[in-house]
């Protein structure tokens, strides 16, 4: 079954489209990365599939149904690109995580116990434990991506979508990220849709590939979607051949 | 000399007032703070002038008619902020002139000098009467209430819009939610503190809060804490040295702002 569903999405601003005509599906389970050069597009795909930005014409089906109506139930978990939130905000990780638990809508006096516990859960599931009581502003670049994780997982979505998740991130962490990336996709069956500007990463997690440059260019598995001459397209002609050092997921 | 200090029922009535009005702008103060928009709440005060003066040419109640007023700016600045593709300091500005020029036409087309325009203007926490108590109260009560239960949305929509709109929260609904809540406090809290003071009862015990708390329950608790030891000294000031009682509120606060700065976790 497709878990999302894009069918000749097209976003507009002054009358200049962003983006046109794109249409692509994620089969459910899957990993899918999504590339192009800066301003293809990218961010703006994805904030039109969730709803942050109107699009016309165009479609988005989550599993099916148009994604306003499917999103309600918290299907899908969002870790944006930049994550813009004031630094002197005295929130801590416990209390972000705590404002996507269930009841959304209740005193805080008197919310469950189990709250606590899943969200002690939660951050232990993402190697953060000892975050619980950070505040959100103090942590690095790393914990911070692993603490929106767990954020975007609190409701257990379908779908992960995260924006250049790993930017500003060390390679160490890096790679730990994608690691947890990959064992959630696993041992949760998530659907994951990820921008990233780095092939390599392409190649080592993403079961395919779409690139795009404000249209859609190709899709398929990285092996062989991602040609010389696909890059050349995607990136221009200063771009080679990509040797990547790793092998390619299976 | 306190126990002799309380025996006066306007005294008992200030000080009840003074108490309520330290838990209630504090409160809603958070959001005013950690949202920036001080200068909303700077702007509602000062449409509930331009309130105020409308009632008095039209002779109803004064409290009525600029709670209307300031709720009507308030969903104004929410919608043109919305559709427009100026910035929210900027329709802010737009109805913050307005309000005040409106104000002023209308006051000078009123005949007399009107004493109740004034009270608004400065506070006078010493004239609240019982009716006043009782409706201050309530909407500390309700809206106490309603900011608690729906905290989560609120506190994540102020974290992040867009987060909040993925996962589900009507971001819009919130958001009018709370703008009406804040021209409601700010409206009620005139009589006592004045048009020119309220933001600053409303700011100066969240902004000092801020730079001690380390979470959200902390920010709330001390802001609360510092909004009821502004009111109780402010007040007991005022009595005291015969000065006038909501600026006195007012620089206690501000005392206890500077003093929180001395070991703010975030001053660099």
């Amino acid at each position: 079954m497709n878990a999302l569903s894009v069918e000749n999405l097209c976003v507009k601003a002054d009358n200049r489209h962003l983006i046109e005509n794109i249409t692509f599906s994620v089969e459910e389970g899957r990993i899918i990365a999504i590339i192009g050069p800066n301003g293809a597009g990218k961010t703006t795909l994805i904030r039109a599939i969730l709803g942050l930005i109107p699009y016309s014409p165009g479609s988005v089906l989550l599993f099916g149904h148009p994604m306003k109506h499917a999103n309600s139930h918290g299907k899908v978990g969002y870790v944006p690109q930049k994550l813009e939130f004031d630094r002197t905000f005295p929130l801590t990780v416990s209390e972000l995580l705590g404002f996507t638990v269930p009841p959304i809508y209740s005193f805080p006096f008197i919310r469950k116990k189990g709250e606590k516990k899943h969200i002690s859960e939660l951050l232990e599931s993402v190697g953060v434990h000892e975050l619980a009581d950070r505040s959100i502003g103090s942590l690095s670049g790393g914990e911070l991506q692993r603490a929106m994780i767990a954020k975007a997982i609190v409701n257990d979505p379908k779908i992960l979508i995260l924006d250049e998740p790993a930017s500003g991130v060390d390679i160490e962490g890096q790679e730990r990220f994608y690691d947890l990336i990959k064992r959630l996709n696993k041992e949760k069956g998530l659907t994951v849709i990820l921008i990233s500007h780095d092939l390599n990463v392409v190649y080592r997690f993403a079961d395919s590939v779409l690139c795009m440059n404000r249209r859609l260019i190709c899709t398929g598995r990285p092996a062989e979607t991602l040609t010389d001459e696909v890059i050349k397209t995607v990136y221009g002609e200063m771009m080679g051949a990509y040797i990547h050092s790793c092998h390619e997921h299976d | 000399m306190i126990t002799e200090f309380l025996s006066y029922p306007f005294i008992q009535r200030a000080f009840l007032a003074s108490l309520m009005v330290g838990v209630l702008c504090p409160f809603v103060g958070n959001f005013v703070v950690l949202r920036r928009m001080s200068f909303f709440s700077d702007a509602i005060s000062h449409s509930a002038f331009a309130g105020i003066a409308v009632g008095a040419l039209l002779g109803i109640d004064l409290s009525m008619s600029s709670l209307i007023v300031a709720m009507l700016v308030s969903l104004l600045i929410a919608f043109l902020s919305e559709k427009t593709t100026l910035s929210h300091d900027t329709v802010i500005g737009i109805a913050f002139s307005g309000a005040i020029a409106s104000g002023m036409l209308v006051i000078g087309m009123l005949k007399g000098y009107r004493v109740d325009i004034f009270t608004y203007l400065f506070g006078d926490i010493l004239a609240i009467t019982s009716t006043d108590l009782l409706f201050l109260f309530i909407i500390s009560i309700l809206s106490v209430v309603i900011l608690l239960f729906f905290s989560k949305p609120l506190l994540q929509i102020t974290f992040n819009r867009d987060l909040a709109q993925v996962e589900g929260i009507n971001v819009r609904l919130f958001e009018y939610l709370l703008f009406f809540i804040i021209a409601v406090v700010v409206t009620v809290s005139l009589k006592i503190i004045g048009i020119i003071l309220v933001t600053s009862l409303l700011i100066v015990p969240a902004a000092a809060a801020k730079n001690l708390a380390s979470s959200m329950k902390h920010l709330f608790s001390l802001s609360c804490v510092f909004g009821l030891v502004s009111g109780f000294i402010g007040l007991i000031a005022s009595v005291y040295l015969n000065t006038a009682s909501g600026p006195t509120i007012v620089l206690v606060s501000i005392g206890i702002f500077f003093l929180t700065m001395l070991n703010s976790r975030r001053t660099h």
